[in-house]
């Protein structure tokens, strides 16, 4: 008798770890599955719409200006993104097409059809390391936290580096320094009493910058059985042309024609044949 | 005496249960973590056990070879022919699955995500026992349903199956221009599984059923690991010097003007420009 109740609790323990592996494994970190969309506009402060107040130094405030006065005279400014190239971070994070975010243990991966926007935050206790090329996206490290102390992770925090440029935050051009020192850091974590608001909340630091800048950023989740991921193609119908440092556009019956008021055609010294 | 056996059989058979079901959880699928990238020496066409161009031999209709010659003659006078990526528009399926830069594959019960990093693909392949959309947008990659098999009866699944529908177009098989119908019914077949003797190395058998071809054609893809990967972005936009404008395709030359392609090419038409042309 004493020999079987000594079974029974041995066995009693052996499930309860095994439970404890498959609980460890697969719940500790939330269920962030689903469609997230973004609220509101893409548009990196979504209260200051012109950015009066952005904490820029007085050199980039300048540039700044003369981008919005390209803008408005038809140019792109600085938002380098016409021609198709990253938004990178941390204007990937203004999520303009629908999100997937995929956990495992050793990645979160942010799943962006738009452009190029899909970034892996590398959550495997790597350290940082100078022997990283600079992309548009950056080298992200994170660690997930248990801020509440139930046994379960509840919060990303996450840090990029290793960005390159040309950059902007979003489409007004609201310009990063081009010395591409920026370093971002975020928390990203569950609304506590609503499961399908997530935030995001990303400090800058950047050289344009006078101080740190924080922004959240909040995406909604849509709960659908089987979502349908729509595949966005910026490269496709794009009808922005860049040749050297101007651009044009191609008009609906296919031609070149200017995108600003007065503005010269391309030269065409390499061709051989008569101009029309 | 018999009913203390009985109690020992039904723990063991519990504690035996327990782990079982652990087991399964946790280790039904593969592993296939990690980095997969083309073997060393393997090229960008389709059928890599032959060269790029028509020894492809591949089984097209009368009417796709003489659009596939078109393509080959057309990218001998200098044009991309029959292969619309140029402009950075995505492979799409097929084509996708010739990994011209590594690609990352998560599995889990629900979908299997394959990230490849040529034009920012993302392939959802799912497994959730979905039927197919009634309707869903063509798109370069498809919609992908598959299932896991068990071929071997280990317990573990080691096949994944796949069926991808509802393409868009343009497609090629591969940069030649090796064409696909412009009716984009397309169907691909997949059989994707690691090799038995190597387990760093993922077959992927790939049948594609085209109306461009007489027949489905099914080449064989490898893929090698590197555990310990270093991914690199690759932005097909940047420094793209290839112009498309209308039905007509220029380049910029290294000093930033507009430059033909083929001999004799004329300049674009500037009929909407005002000012003095050059």
């Amino acid at each position: 008798m004493r020999g079987l109740l000594g079974l029974a609790a041995v066995a009693a323990m052996l499930a309860m770890a095994t439970v404890d592996a498959n609980a460890d494994d697969a719940s500790k970190y939330p269920d962030l599955k689903g469609v997230w969309n973004r609220v509101g506009a893409p548009r990196w402060d979504q209260q200051d719409r012109t950015y009066k107040n952005a904490p820029l130094t007085p050199e980039y405030r300048a540039i700044y200006e003369a981008n919005v006065k390209d803008q408005e005279a038809g140019g792109q400014g600085t938002d380098p993104t016409y021609t198709c190239l990253s938004p990178g971070m941390p204007r990937i994070m203004n999520v303009y097409e629908p999100m997937e975010i995929v956990v495992t243990p050793d990645t979160t991966h942010i799943l962006i059809e738009h452009i190029h926007d899909s970034r892996r935050i590398h959550t495997d206790g790597r350290p940082w390391t100078d022997n990283v090329e600079p992309s548009f996206r950056g080298y992200t490290i994170g660690q997930w936290e248990d801020t509440d102390g139930d046994g379960r992770y509840d919060t990303l925090i996450a840090e990029t580096r290793f960005l390159k440029g040309p950059r902007s935050y979003d489409s007004t051009g609201l310009p990063f320094h081009v010395d591409n020192k920026t370093v971002i850091r975020e928390k990203i974590y569950l609304d506590k009493s609503n499961p399908d608001l997530l935030y995001d909340e990303i400090t800058v630091i950047d050289n344009a910058l006078t101080r740190p800048w924080t922004v959240t950023r909040k995406y909604q989740r849509e709960r659908t059985r089987f979502p349908i991921w729509r595949e966005s193609l910026c490269a496709e119908n794009n009808t922005h042309v860049a040749i050297g440092k101007d651009d044009y556009m191609v008009s609906a019956d296919g031609l070149l024609m200017p995108t600003r008021k007065d503005q010269q055609p391309p030269d065409l010294r390499y061709f051989n044949q008569a101009r029309k | 005496m018999l009913l203390q056996r009985s109690l020992i059989a039904s723990v063991l058979a519990a504690l035996i249960g327990v782990a079982t079901a652990a087991a399964a959880d946790d280790s039904k699928y593969p592993e296939w973590r990690g980095q997969w990238r083309r073997p060393p020496g393997v090229g960008i066409q389709w059928d890599p056990t032959k060269p790029l161009g028509p020894a492809q031999q591949a089984p097209l209709t009368p009417e796709y070879q003489k659009v596939f010659e078109a393509s080959i003659a057309d990218q001998r006078a200098g044009g991309q022919g029959g292969d619309p990526t140029f402009t950075c528009i995505p492979p799409g399926m097929p084509r996708a699955m010739t990994v011209v830069f590594p690609m990352d594959i998560i599995i889990l019960p629900e979908a299997t995500y394959i990230i490849i990093e040529y034009s920012n693909q993302v392939r959802r392949i799912y497994t959730d026992g979905r039927d197919w959309p009634k309707e869903a947008e063509p798109s370069f990659l498809g919609y992908s349903i598959g299932k896991w098999v068990d071929e071997d009866g280990d317990g573990k699944y080691d096949v994944l199956e796949v069926e991808t529908r509802g393409m868009k177009g343009p497609r090629s098989f591969d940069a030649s221009g090796l064409p696909v119908h412009t009716d984009n019914a397309t169907v691909v077949k997949e059989r994707i599984y690691l090799d038995k003797a190597n387990r760093d190395l993922l077959i992927d058998n790939v049948t594609t059923i085209d109306n461009a071809l007489t027949r489905p054609w099914t080449v064989t893809k490898k893929y090698v690991r590197d555990r310990n990967p270093i991914w690199f972005e690759y932005n097909c936009t940047e420094n793209n010097r290839h112009v498309q404008i209308g039905k007509d395709n220029y380049y910029v030359s290294a000093d930033g003007f507009l430059m033909p392609v083929r001999k004799d090419q004329a300049p674009p038409d500037l009929k909407y420009f005002k000012q003095g042309q050059n």
